[in-house]
């Protein structure tokens, strides 16, 4: 256990999702912090520096797109790399992701199965320690 | 009558003057004959020609009296398109021979001539009277049309129009469209169908414009069509524009597509749940029984929301669309709410509200479907319990309201309140305070249900009083009975 666990940031204002996707990840090794709207997320974010950000589109006081675009917005956190769940993948305009880190769109209902996935394709690509190495 | 009785006159007289004469002469000539052969001679030439005058005086005063009406009938006859002769006295038959087969052509050219006018007349009448058919058509339709000519210049326009675009339709024949219409696209499309000289045929195009009628000046959507009117030798001589409002199709376009958006999102919420659930299950990610426990119920409680989300649809687009029928009968409006109250008192319960209901001595029925009134009393204490911290109330008051013919129930709590900056939007489909969401799970559709039982079945009313922090106070109002129903909805219109 000499390299730390990846951080994983789960925002969703839907508990059972939060739960659900917690969860998975936490099962597969991860260390996993979560909040219910995007205010929250932030101020967690700047206190936990998460490694990737998996957040819901649709949120109280702020979308996950704008939560997403102040990480960016952020010196400390503008390299976290984010996957949105969404209900409205349609929706969301590509001028929109591109001053966001989102780097995946995945649609709702999903897959915990690919959300842990993908979450090991985005950490892998960036070099982090994923669960399995740690356990390694 | 007075001419031919004084040409009989002046006959009679000629001749009597002739027989004078006559006998003068004759006198003359026998008493003195030794009188002056001159004069004699001159008596005699004198007395000769009254003779002659009274002789054939009356015969050529017959003769002409003979000719006119023969030349007055023939006349008349070529006048009256009639080509059959007209009887001639003997004297006159030779020339009446003559004259009578020109004449007959020229009765056939009349009549033909005369039908012709007919014709031509009844035709006009035609004309005018579909012209007026035409033109009220045009004027009753609330499409804007517009007819302009080769130059541009309006040649008609109804009623919408005119009002459209701020003209009188009268005044403004023969102005030319730079004077008339202020919308500069909307000149530049009519010169552009005018001028592509393209016959009958129909163009489309979506324009927005300002409303110069509405005083805050909105954007109004419109349909523009351009029709280039044909011109004989080729080319155009003319367009006719047609402006159809579409603001309101638009409208509801948009607020369809934003209802099955949205009606999608909020499906697809409980249902991610659901399948995240079982994905879970499925892969043995859950260590021991509780947690499956937990799942199971986590499953059945986002099914159940499904479900209710999916009831609660069917119910509003079946009042909407006018296929649900109310099931009327006398209902015990404080029967109704102590059982809705007996039914949320365990969900109370567990937030320690306390669940009341306050009403008079009198009875308070009212002719309604018991059902709905029971689901609308249901959806407004559920949101109350819902939105209400632990150790609060929440109170169902029902009340006369004779001045309406109306029993009033009102549904106070003593929770969040809501802002007054979305007060108007919460009885709208899936609308929800954004900062609640999270106190309590709902459809957004509780409450617009609730607006359609009362005022769409019954024709009731329903309102809110509220202030954030002080907790909200819902009302609506049932009429006694089907015919109040009918009379309120009479005064309110």
């Amino acid at each position: 256990m000499s390299t730390p666990l990846a951080k994983i940031l789960v925002v969703d204002d839907e508990a059972h999702i939060v739960h659900v996707v917690a969860l998975k990840l936490r099962n597969a090794g991860y260390e996993v912090v979560t909040a219910g709207d995007g205010e929250e997320a932030l101020e967690l974010a700047l206190n936990e520096h998460p490694d990737l950000v998996i957040t819901d589109l649709q949120m109280p006081y702020m979308t996950g797109v704008q939560f997403c675009e102040k990480l960016k917005q952020h010196k400390d956190l503008a390299h976290v790399p984010a996957i949105m769940l969404t209900a409205r993948g349609y929706a969301i305009a590509e001028e929109d992701l591109a001053r966001t880190n989102i780097r995946v769109v995945l649609s709702k209902p999903f897959s915990p199965r690919e959300v842990l996935e993908r979450t090991k394709e985005m950490l892998s690509e960036r070099n982090l320690p994923d669960s399995e190495q740690t356990a390694a | 009558m007075a001419a031919p009785r004084l040409t009989v006159i002046s006959g009679m007289c000629a001749a009597l003057a002739g027989a004078a004469g006559s006998a003068v002469g004759w006198s003359v000539w026998r008493a003195a004959p030794v009188v002056d052969p001159i004069i004699n001679a001159s008596i005699a030439t004198v007395a000769g020609s009254l003779a002659v005058v009274a002789i054939w005086g009356p015969i050529a005063i017959i003769a002409q009296k003979q000719f006119r009406t023969f030349f007055a009938r023939l006349a008349q006859n070529a006048n009256e398109g009639r080509s059959e002769a007209s009887p001639a006295p003997i004297w006159l038959r030779p020339l009446a021979r003559a004259v009578q087969a020109p004449i007959a052509i020229w009765s056939d050219r009349t009549a033909a001539l005369r039908s012709s006018v007919r014709e031509t007349q009844i035709q006009h009448r035609v004309a005018e009277a579909e012209r007026l058919h035409v033109e009220t058509i045009l004027h009753s339709l609330r499409d804007a049309v517009i007819v302009t000519n080769a130059f541009d210049e309006l040649t008609m326009a109804n009623t919408a129009a005119a009002r459209l675009l701020g003209f009188d339709s009268h005044k403004a024949i023969d102005c030319s469209i730079d004077d008339l219409i202020a919308d500069q696209e909307l000149r530049q499309m009519i010169r552009n169908s005018r001028s592509s000289g393209i016959a009958n045929k129909q163009r489309h195009v979506e324009h927005a414009m300002i409303d110069d009628t509405d005083e805050q000046g909105s954007s109004r959507a419109f349909d523009i069509a351009l029709v280039c009117l044909p011109e004989p030798s080729g080319g155009c001589a003319g367009v006719v524009t047609i402006l159809r409002d579409i603001t309101r199709d638009k409208e509801i376009s948009q607020m369809k597509s934003d209802f099955v958006s949205q009606a999608s999102h909020e499906l697809r919420t409980p249902l991610s749940s659901i399948n995240a659930y079982v994905e879970m299950l499925i892969d043995g990610e859950t260590q021991d029984e509780q947690s499956r426990q937990e799942f199971y119920q986590i499953i059945k409680s986002e099914a159940d929301r499904v479900s209710r989300m999916v009831d609660n649809m069917l119910n509003i687009s079946r009042i909407e669309a006018g296929i649900q029928t109310a099931e009327y009968s006398d209902v015990d409006m404080v029967e109704v709410a102590e059982h809705v109250i007996e039914t949320m008192t365990p969900q109370a319960k567990l937030k320690d509200i306390s669940l009341t209901c306050r009403h008079g001595p009198l009875v308070y029925t009212a002719e309604a479907d018991r059902d709905m009134i029971h689901q609308v009393i249901m959806n407004l204490v559920s949101n109350g319990i819902k939105y209400t911290p632990e150790s609060g109330r929440v109170i169902v008051t029902i009340e006369n309201d004779d001045a309406s013919r109306s029993i009033l129930i009102t549904v106070a709590d003593t929770g969040l309140g809501i802002p007054p900056e979305v007060k108007s939007r919460v009885f709208e489909k899936f609308f929800r305070v954004e900062n609640y969401k999270r106190v309590a799970k709902g459809t957004g559709l509780g409450l617009n249900l609730v607006k359609h039982i009362v005022e769409t079945v019954h024709k009731g009313s329903v309102g809110l009083d509220s202030e954030v922090g002080m907790g909200s106070k819902f009302f609506f109002t049932i009429p006694y009975t089907k015919d109040d129903a009918a009379m309120l909805r009479k005064v309110a219109a």
